[in-house]
């Protein structure tokens, strides 16, 4: 029988869903793979900074600096502590504190003569990360503490930053929804990198290519159980995402599902053909854990954002499906864009997965020639 | 239709190895043949390529069917072939196995319940329908192997040395269950290393290091060459003293 | 071989690997250079009755002595004294000849002299004639498997044991190497076979059959023959037509007995000589002698019915 026969197909889907069930090793991967991705990202990093500790030199030791102090003080990012002149530095230098408060004297006369007055906050520059976070916190604070110590002497310009989308520049609403890219990214490819090669490797191809079913079948057949556990590891990081780290969702849920179920049979079939190319275990798992974790983790936009890549990166990137799936969840849960405005992303989506598909069902060997 | 097959002049050669070097041989419709030779001599080589999963160098064979050519694609799909390796799956059960075949081979839900029913009987592998194939005995898993096969009703059955390795008695029920299908005239062409199992063909194809050496029945063979087994018949034939 | 008169001897020997009895309560003894077969299906306990012989498995219960030690030390004894020839592994293919013995001499501890004076001997019995530089890789099967031999009884084992040892070597060498296997029973060294092929079963003294761990059959291959088939085992050449009614009639008739299918002809036992003329329709027939192969099929359906 030429051409395709679903049949055929669904009876490759029912056999490979018997042997998933009895694999612990796939199973557990599936279920396990997707809690510690969660609890790593979700709580173990932790980008946001609090309780950085800030020495405070206070020189002027009026009501006004104390009032400064109690506005970093009060705020859940620093935990001042009272220092003189010469411990300041020293503190820094011990890497007891990040930071120094320097409160001049004649702190209070400034502010109520000219209606300004500057104090300066020196920071630890050997931890670049913690450094530029505590950096932006200033411009927050400079505020609230321009609303509490004002004396009524109008401000002509106000220069107002509002983080749109997310106010409180949660860094847990930025990483947990890329979470669903990454985690079904390199979950799906270790799921089906061994299936083909390890029918060639127990010798059971043989006899299935001397049947009368086709790659295609097959290729179709096997990605159907795995794409039916991913769409269960997809619903439980939608849900952790929702429940527990409450991050919001704006966008359409049937977008979401629908564009992630294309996403992950792209990544699923990007598994088979490494099994189907390689067609041994041991070499198809290597090659399934490097361009999984890879363009996943680090090419995606997860972490480091794609338009700060080298422009040969960037290029590179728009053939890769999670760069694309990165973009339509981070839009759906945070911007709550539709269909219209993931346009592009979508086409380049089911344009990739179609190529991969197809080149599974082109790479599949038919034959036992050496 | 009886169908039979004529290999003309194939060569074939595998990596650094030569494994058939001008094999010519004729199987005649409706009868079991015996393709004989030691492990190297090339038998699997042979009936991979006319099962279609290798393809010759040089030369070809044709399938043929009350005389007329019958093209390979077509040939294939009446065709069943047991490979010598394991190759059932070890994690599904006997049921299992049969269900998937039939499916793969679009078997009708009567014919297959009847088929299902009078191959496990032949078998007596009915009380262990449900085992996994990794827990069968070596000779249950060759039968399920055969009855994978026969499932589909082949009109063609190649078989690479299906009792290799087989305690002497699944061996003969093996056996018996072959002569059973072979009363319905198909062509059955059985790879063995086991010189005794020559004297159980109707037709013997003797090949040894990728060459023809003899072909014909058996019993005449031995006779020709006063030979008191096929095994003697064989070193005779290689040219060592028995 | 001083005093013991017995190179094995086993009494109810019983293996259980949990709820499964691999070797279950066997018995048998076997003689100073014999060759002794074993012979069954995998899994019927051949395996493991090896393993405790060559003092690799300590048996839970039952008497065993191997080359006059028992396992009252943990078995160490008994592995001095006997040789083993795996099926799956024998010599490491990129050393050469002289670099696997010497590698199996120093695990033996032999000494360099020894180890030099059984190479020679060794070498001639099995007519070696090769350079020792030569890579095991580069040996032909045959010759390697005789390598492997001389490797197992480098130390000289009074006992040694093969396991499946020609499997996959051609019918030539195999023919060779039950020659070796001859000479060296000759000089005394008990050898113990186990092998899928009847052929190779017939040159054996003795045959044990095995199955689900009990030892079924035990005798040289001719009394198992006689004892197995009192009565003529015949091969009839069936009629040109109607084979089948043929047959039927025959079996209906109660002359023969046990009617099996042999190609063109068929085997049978000769059960009423006077009534099978008339019963088979004059077919031909000729006595012929059982392979081993019948007489167990024979031995295991006795046992079933």
């Amino acid at each position: 029988m030429k051409g395709f026969v679903l049949t055929r197909a669904w009876s490759i889907a029912r056999k490979e869903v018997r042997h998933v069930r009895r694999d612990p090793f796939t199973l557990t991967m599936a279920l396990g793979l997707p809690v510690v991705m969660i609890v790593f990202f979700g709580y173990a990093i932790d980008f946001n900074v609090k309780n950085v500790r800030i020495a405070v030199v206070d020189q002027d030791r009026t009501p006004s600096s104390r009032a400064l102090q109690n506005v970093f003080s009060s705020s859940d990012y620093f935990q001042t502590v009272p220092a003189d002149g010469r411990d300041g530095i020293d503190l820094l230098d011990n890497e007891n504190t990040k930071a120094a408060l320097y409160i001049p004297p004649g702190f209070q006369t400034d502010l109520t003569r000219k209606g300004a007055a500057s104090v300066q906050v020196v920071l630890d520059g050997a931890d670049n990360q913690t450094t530029g976070v505590i950096a932006s916190y200033l411009g927050g604070l400079q505020r609230a503490a321009n609303d509490r110590l004002a004396v009524a002497v109008p401000v002509p310009v106000r220069l107002d930053t509002r983080f749109l989308f997310n106010s409180e520049l949660n860094s847990r609403w930025f990483i947990v929804p890329g979470l669903s890219v990454v985690v079904i990214g390199i979950l799906s490819i270790l799921l089906t990198a061994l299936t083909v090669a390890r029918e060639w490797e127990n010798g059971s191809m043989e006899l299935l290519l001397s049947t009368p079913v086709r790659p295609l079948e097959i290729v179709v057949g096997k990605l159907f159980p795995y794409s039916v556990l991913g769409l269960f590891s997809l619903a439980f990081v939608y849900v952790a995402a929702r429940l527990v780290f409450g991050v919001p969702f704006r966008g359409s849920h049937l977008l979401f599902a629908g564009t992630g179920l294309v996403f992950l049979t792209t990544v699923l079939a990007q598994g088979l053909l490494i099994s189907v190319i390689t067609r041994q275990q041991l070499l198809a798992m290597q090659l399934a854990n490097i361009s999984g974790m890879m363009p996943n983790l680090l090419l995606s936009g997860f972490i480091f954002p794609i338009e700060s890549m080298p422009a040969f990166f960037q290029t590179l990137t728009m053939g890769l499906a999670p760069r694309w799936f990165m973009y339509i969840v981070r839009g759906v849960f945070l911007k709550g864009a539709g269909l219209f405005e993931m346009g592009v992303p979508i086409i380049a989506l089911c344009a990739i997965n179609v190529a991969i598909v197809a080149l599974a069902v082109k790479k599949f060997k038919t034959d036992l020639e050496p | 239709m009886p169908i039979h097959c004529d290999v003309e002049h194939v060569n074939k050669r595998l990596k650094q190895n030569q494994a058939l070097k001008d094999v010519s041989l004729h199987f005649e419709k409706g009868l079991l043949h015996g393709i004989i030779g030691p492990d190297g001599a090339g038998k699997t080589t042979l009936l991979r390529t006319l099962a279609g999963l290798l393809r010759p160098d040089q030369g070809g064979f044709q399938f043929f069917e009350e005389g007329r050519p019958l093209a390979l694609a077509d040939a294939r799909l009446r065709m069943a072939y047991m490979p010598q390796q394991q190759s059932l799956y070890a994690d599904l059960s006997i049921a299992e196995h049969l269900d998937f075949f039939r499916d793969l081979h679009r078997i009708p839900t009567e014919i297959y319940r009847e088929r299902r029913a009078s191959l496990l009987h032949m078998t007596r592998l009915d009380k262990f329908v449900d085992r996994p194939a990794g827990k069968l005995s070596g000779g249950m898993y060759k039968k399920l192997g055969l009855m994978c096969s026969l499932l589909q009703s082949p009109d063609i059955l190649l078989l690479d040395e299906p009792t290799n390795g087989v305690d002497p008695i699944s061996r003969r029920e093996f056996w018996d269950m072959l002569y059973e299908f072979r009363e319905k005239r198909i062509l059955i062409l059985i790879a063995t290393a086991y010189m005794d199992e020559a004297e159980r063909c109707d037709r013997v194809h003797v090949i040894n290091e990728g060459r023809t050496l003899a072909a014909g029945e058996p019993r005449s063979l031995m006779v020709e060459s006063g030979a008191a087994s096929f095994q003697d018949y064989f070193l005779q034939k290689i040219g060592v003293s028995a | 071989m001083s005093g013991r008169a017995l190179a094995v001897e086993v009494e109810g020997l019983t293996v259980s690997f949990g709820d499964f009895k691999a070797v279950d309560d066997i018995s048998f003894s076997v003689r100073p250079g014999e060759i002794f077969g074993f012979l069954g299906a995998n899994g019927a306990g051949k395996t493991t009755t090896i393993r405790v012989l060559c003092g690799v498995l300590v048996p839970a219960r039952g008497r065993v002595l191997v080359a006059g030690h028992d396992f009252s030390d943990g078995g160490w004894r008994i592995k001095h004294q006997v040789g083993y020839m795996s099926q799956r592994f024998t010599l490491y293919n990129d050393l050469s000849v002289a670099e696997n013995l010497a590698f199996t001499a120093s695990l033996r501890k032999m000494s360099a002299e020894k180890t030099a004076a059984r190479m020679t001997e060794l070498f001639a019995l099995i007519e070696f004639d090769r350079p020792l530089t030569t890579r095991v890789s580069d040996l032909p099967g045959g010759l390697k498997q005789e390598l492997s031999l001389a490797a197992a009884l480098l130390h000289e084992p009074s006992v040694v044991f093969l396991d499946e040892p020609t499997a996959g070597v051609s019918p030539a060498s195999r023919r060779r190497f039950w020659d070796l296997i001859r000479r060296v029973s000759q000089k005394g060294v008990t050898v113990f076979v186990t092998t899928h092929y009847m052929d190779e079963a017939e040159e054996c003294d003795r045959i044990a059959l095995m199955r689900a761990g009990k030892i079924i059959a035990l005798d040289s291959p001719a009394g198992l023959k006689t004892s197995a088939f009192p009565e003529k085992l015949i091969e009839i050449e069936a009629p040109a037509e109607n084979v089948v009614e043929w047959r039927r009639a025959l079996a209906a008739s109660g002359a023969v007995e046990g009617i099996q299918p042999h190609g063109m002809r068929f085997h049978a036992v000769l059960k009423d000589p006077e009534r099978f003329s008339a019963a088979s329709k004059g077919a031909r027939w000729r006595e012929i002698r059982p392979s081993l192969e019948d007489v167990f099929v024979r031995l295991v359906e006795g046992d079933d019915r």
